[in-house]
């Protein structure tokens, strides 16, 4: 039935729309440069998200863990396989992505017959001095878009764009501190985005600018401690002072307290 | 094999070849360095001396023989440069496709077998007379909460130096006064600071190029000094230039 074009076509709208609703419940994550490195934050609900992938390479991921897994293991093979046989100056964000797991990712999402990837992907490299970082999302179809300020995922493109203007407002040469506060602040933001599109979906209503998010720093840190209390607030730096070749670390319990407010502790990993 | 997380089978499958038999002559192998490590007060010090030799030709007086694995671990070497380096570049690589594909550190004892597998390996190129390693390897390990030395013979067989250990061709003359030094001097090795176990490593190095002729000593003139790393809890830690020459002009040299 697929051999007629607009039968494809079809076919791949419909997955466009079954993937779309498979992300409407997923955790936003949120990369951002400061001086001294990238942070990755995002809220989880015991199955980590995020992962070294090289010494310079950080992956955040929403969707399916098993698919997650999968092509995090695909970027893992690819990246030691190329930092050993030429350098690890070679593995870049860029080629592991458009060479490597973009395609891949592309092909089974138009091959109607099997299951797509139920993922979306954030890679941030970590640049040799600070402001030449880099971020590359991938998103379910395989498309893929590069920035350097920082980078998000979440729901859809209209709540990446939300949180990626309030990130643009607030991270320009931040302090670890700063961009931690301004990272959960952003994962707030595009939670509460996608509540509100679930609701508006719900009741039908379809003008979202009816009804604006609150962007003040009590209303976001509000809406996280209420979402946090049964999950776990997980953060890891590219780290560029970090001694040796790897710049990737988990921040601890110790480290991430004090960076988030007192009363989002009980969930820090 | 990514489940696993063994990078070196990955390798294979990649048809990458370790320690393949090159034609030799099978001749007796040379070691011509010094290398050494001991257990101090804190953890665990390795040493090695910087000259790299072609039989009786310098080809090199600052090569790096310490090596650091990954944040915990550091190999010393002694034998065949090429080989030596190749294994250094996949030990590396190995650690960290573990702990990044397993999401956990690998134990130490897997470390050793990963060392006791590339030699194991090598062996055909070792006794070919191309490819001989005789390394040190030592690391913290966290199970056990206390640093450890192990060192290998070519054919990858592993022993504990439980107090140290030393390889190359300038090791006879200081095994000697490691020995001497332990039972007799005014305190074992293990209970000497930081400062005072480099100082020892300094002056052992100096010893043993002073006998042994494929043993770089130290040059002032040149700002070269041995290699001299510290392993602890908190990690691998290397002693600067800045640091060792003091301890050189006031504790080793003699004036005469």
């Amino acid at each position: 039935m697929y051999e007629e074009p607009y039968k494809w076509v079809e076919a791949v709208g419909n997955r466009r729309q079954y993937l779309d609703e498979q992300f409407k419940q997923g955790s936003p994550v949120v990369a951002l440069a400061f001086d001294a490195g990238i942070l990755l934050m995002t809220v989880s609900k015991g199955t980590p998200k995020l992962y070294e992938i090289y010494d310079r390479l950080a992956l955040g991921g929403m969707g399916h863990p098993a698919d997650l897994e999968k092509l995090r293991f695909s970027l893992l093979e690819m990246a030691h396989v190329e930092g050993f046989n030429r350098s690890p100056s070679d593995v870049t964000r860029s080629r592991m992505v458009k060479y490597g797991i973009a395609p891949v990712i592309k092909q089974a999402f138009e091959e109607v017959f099997k299951a797509p990837f139920i993922v979306k992907i954030l890679l941030a490299e970590l640049g040799q001095k600070a402001g030449k970082d880099s971020f590359l999302t991938i998103n379910y179809d395989g498309t893929f878009d590069e920035s350097t300020h920082g980078a998000v995922l979440a729901a859809s493109k209209t709540i990446e764009q939300e949180m990626m203007n309030y990130i643009r407002q607030h991270s320009s040469g931040v302090s670890l501190e700063q961009a931690a506060g301004t990272a959960l602040r952003a994962w707030a933001l595009g939670e509460l985005a996608q509540c509100r599109a679930s609701e508006d979906a719900t009741e039908g209503d379809r003008d979202a600018a009816a009804h604006p998010i609150a962007t003040d720093h009590a209303s976001l840190y509000a809406h996280l401690r209420d979402t946090v209390r049964e999950k776990t607030i997980e953060c890891a730096l590219l780290d560029r002072n970090q001694q040796g070749s790897s710049k990737y670390r988990s921040l601890t319990s110790e480290e991430l307290g004090r960076l988030v407010p007192n009363d989002t502790k009980p969930s820090l990993s | 094999m990514g489940m696993q997380g063994d990078f070196f089978q990955l390798l294979k499958e990649q048809v990458y070849q370790f320690g393949a038999a090159v034609v030799g002559d099978g001749q007796e192998f040379t070691t011509a360095t010094t290398i050494l490590a001991f257990k101090y007060r804190d953890g665990v010090l390795v040493a090695g001396d910087r000259r790299a030799t072609a039989g009786n030709m310098v080809m090199y007086d600052r090569t790096d023989k310490v090596l650091e694995i990954d944040r915990h671990s550091v190999m010393a070497i002694a034998g065949v440069p090429a080989t030596a380096y190749e294994m250094v570049r996949i030990l590396e690589h190995s650690f960290k496709y573990y702990r990044r594909t397993q999401l956990q550190e690998l134990s130490f004892e897997g470390k050793l077998r990963a060392v006791s597998k590339l030699l194991k390996d090598n062996v055909a190129a070792a006794l070919a007379g191309t490819g001989a390693v005789a390394p040190i390897f030592a690391g913290y390990d966290f199970e056990q909460e206390t640093a450890k030395i192990y060192f290998y013979d070519i054919l990858g067989a592993e022993f504990e130096g439980v107090e140290y250990a030393v390889s190359g061709s300038g090791s006879p003359t200081i095994r000697g006064i490691l020995h001497y030094l332990n039972t007799w001097g005014d305190q074992p090795l293990s209970a000497m600071s930081e400062e005072q176990s480099a100082i020892q490593a300094l002056r052992l190095l100096t010893s043993a190029a002073e006998f042994d002729s494929a043993t770089g000593g130290v040059n002032r003139e040149a700002n070269l000094y041995p290699v001299i790393k510290f392993i602890t809890a908190g990690g691998v830690r290397t002693m600067s230039d800045a640091q060792l020459k003091p301890l050189f002009d006031d504790k080793v040299v003699r004036h005469v």
